[in-house]
């Protein structure tokens, strides 16, 4: 096939390279619609036969006004750097933001220095995040659902206190080796395989100091007591089990914790199949847990896809609770752990309670009724 | 009124010359030196052209392309500019002025590129594909819409009708997956025989889709390379190529 250049079609293809591209300079020197557009405008209205002069002078108006906003927006797109700073890599990519109540993606350009990694936001001129080299700990890739897309590639940057932050470039991989490079350069080299520590996504300001979540679940639905003239409902959000003994519910619409409960205060925790709508029939597994404030019951009701391992977690805790807590008999004052003394009685006078009493009379008069 | 220079493209060469009056508007072109370089230029007024005129800006645009084609011939490897670059001059200062100092900033650059361009041509090339014979084919080897469209037929006319959108949805999906099949297989297949190569935007052309818009930068005898690679696809019954070149290295600077 030979290539050929007179044809009406070539024409086309000639025009475009003409007005479209060649070497454009990029200087005061030349009028300032060296640019292309806004003679390439011109000049194709008058080819394409559109030559409405309603839509050249459109066209012509938005083009000032976009090259007006460009210019104006060029002026404070770059980061300031420190004395000596110098810019290695530039990327776009997105950072986990969260503080207080506002979690987001924020996204912006990350640049990659001798002395730090920045995330840069130019439009509002604002420095989004920021770490020196010095304090990266560990980086760690893991992939992640992005909302409901795919799964992405997620770079966990490790800082000083184990804190974690989420950051997401398009080469995420490539990100990585070079800030590696760059500490490496620093004389820093990051331990491989480094652990991802315990860190919570969301909101974690309801944990006190060295508080730690060991139990998690991100969609929990919580009946929602009744208040005023609300009645009680159904609301999702995360259950929370801490190390201080505490099981808190953060409500999801208001982005709050509403349930704080200190384990100490549980007395005991059952499971039902219950209706947990008022519309169709299904039931679902639902958690109580019945616990006293102030020497009155309340109870409290969860339902989740997890709620027979909450279960578990809870009663194993409650049990160990009243494994460790001892108790007087009630007839000699011997010390003795509570669940002994209630399950097997006193093994100093041989107290038994009347419960377990009732049991074993109960027992054997049943067994006497079927020998008679 | 003479305050602008019309500038046509950077030439690897000092010779100063004139060309005549084959300018735009039959302007005479001439180079000015710069150090071993030289621009090709016409003096002009500082108003870009325009004009509504389809037979004027045609004439223009082949005008300009003659002077850089007369100068690519003359002096072998050239850096072309687009259309309407006019250097202007400032208070006190000539464009001439202007341009020299140019040249001399960017003179590094303009020396890298031009010994990139040395003795290669920009070629287009433009694949179009017929949808009909795609998606005949596809009807005919696809299981799923196979058995969709017997399917049709023996449904109600509504129902019928939803299988039909179903049908249109799955075989619009397979007609993308296997133009990008091709659209790899054709870039690697060009890209084995060419220097550089530009993806430009497609666009509709006499009805007929176009699969893909490609620069290319070669070395101009090696044109007989990718001409026999480019048969290769023009005789497949579903795609037609168009071919064009070489032109000035627009696109690859």
């Amino acid at each position: 096939m030979e290539p050929t250049r007179n044809t009406h079609a070539t024409l086309v293809d000639l025009l475009d390279r003409i007005l479209d591209k060649g070497l454009v300079i990029n200087a005061d020197i030349i009028i300032s619609v060296a640019g292309i557009p806004l003679i390439g405008v011109n000049l194709r209205a008058a080819l394409a036969g559109m030559e409405t002069m309603l839509k050249y002078g459109v066209m012509q108006a938005w083009d000032e006004k976009t090259r007006i906003w460009e210019r104006e927006h060029r002026k404070r797109q770059e980061v300031s750097l420190l004395n000596e700073e110098e810019v290695s890599l530039k990327i776009y990519g997105s950072y986990y933001y969260s503080k207080g109540i506002y979690t987001a993606w924020r996204s912006g350009y990350f640049y990659l220095t001798n002395k730090r990694l920045i995330l840069w936001n130019g439009d509002f001129n604002e420095i989004i995040f920021q770490i020196s080299l010095e304090k990266i700990k560990g980086l760690i890739i893991r992939s992640e659902k992005y909302f409901i897309k795919e799964d992405r590639e997620i770079l966990y940057l490790i800082g000083q206190d184990d804190k974690v932050e989420r950051i997401h470039t398009i080469k995420t991989g490539e990100f990585k080796e070079k800030i590696e490079q760059n500490l490496k350069v620093k004389g820093i080299f990051l331990k491989e395989n480094y652990v991802l520590p315990e860190f919570e996504e969301g909101p974690i300001d309801f944990l006190t100091e060295g508080e730690k979540v060991t139990h998690r679940e991100k969609k929990v639905w919580y009946l929602l007591p009744a208040q005023g003239i609300l009645k009680e409902t159904w609301r999702p959000g995360h259950l929370y089990l801490t190390n201080k003994r505490r099981l808190c519910w953060w409500n999801y619409f208001e982005r709050k914790l509403v349930f704080d409960l200190p384990l100490d205060r549980i007395i005991g925790v059952t499971v039902e199949m219950r209706k947990t709508s008022e519309f169709g029939s299904n039931r679902e597994k639902v958690l109580d847990i019945i616990y006293q404030v102030n020497s009155t019951r309340r109870i409290a009701s969860f339902s989740g896809k997890q709620i027979d391992e909450w279960v578990q977690v809870l009663r194993g805790i409650i049990s160990d609770q009243r494994d460790e807590e001892i108790e007087t008999c009630p007839q000699c004052g011997k010390t003795a752990p509570q669940k002994e003394l209630l399950e097997k009685g006193c093994s100093n006078c041989g107290w038994i309670s009347p419960r377990i009493k009732q049991k074993t009379e109960g027992r054997k008069q049943r067994a006497e009724k079927t020998t008679a | 009124m003479v305050e602008g220079i019309y500038l046509y493209c950077i030439v690897d060469s000092n010779k100063k010359i004139s060309f005549g009056n084959i300018g735009l508007d039959n302007n005479e072109v001439y180079t000015i030196p710069y150090k071993d370089l030289g621009a090709v230029i016409h003096k002009c007024s500082t108003e870009p052209y325009k004009s509504e005129d389809k037979e004027k800006v045609k004439s223009w645009i082949i005008a300009h392309e003659k002077v850089i084609e007369n100068a690519w011939e003359r002096f072998g490897t050239i850096i072309p500019l687009g259309f309407d670059t006019i250097i202007i001059g400032e208070e006190e200062r000539e464009p001439e002025e202007n341009m020299q100092s140019w040249l001399k900033n960017d003179y590094e650059n303009l020396k890298n590129k031009l010994s990139k361009l040395e003795g290669k041509a920009e070629f287009g090339i433009q694949i179009f594909w017929d949808i009909k014979i795609i998606s005949e084919r596809i009807i005919d080897t696809d299981k799923e819409i196979k058995k969709l469209s017997d399917e049709i037929k023996t449904k109600s006319k509504g129902l019928a009708y939803m299988y039909k959108q179903k049908l249109e949805n799955i075989l619009k999906k397979e007609i993308e997956k296997e133009t990008d099949r091709y659209f790899k297989d054709f870039y690697d297949r060009v890209k084995s025989c060419v220097d550089e190569i530009k993806v430009d935007r497609t666009k509709k052309e006499e009805e007929k889709p176009m699969l893909m818009n490609l620069s290319c930068l070669l070395a101009k005898e090696k044109s007989k390379t990718l001409g026999g690679e480019l048969d290769k696809i023009d005789q497949m019954p579903e795609f037609s190529v168009r071919f064009t070149g070489p032109w000035p290295p627009y696109s690859f600077v």
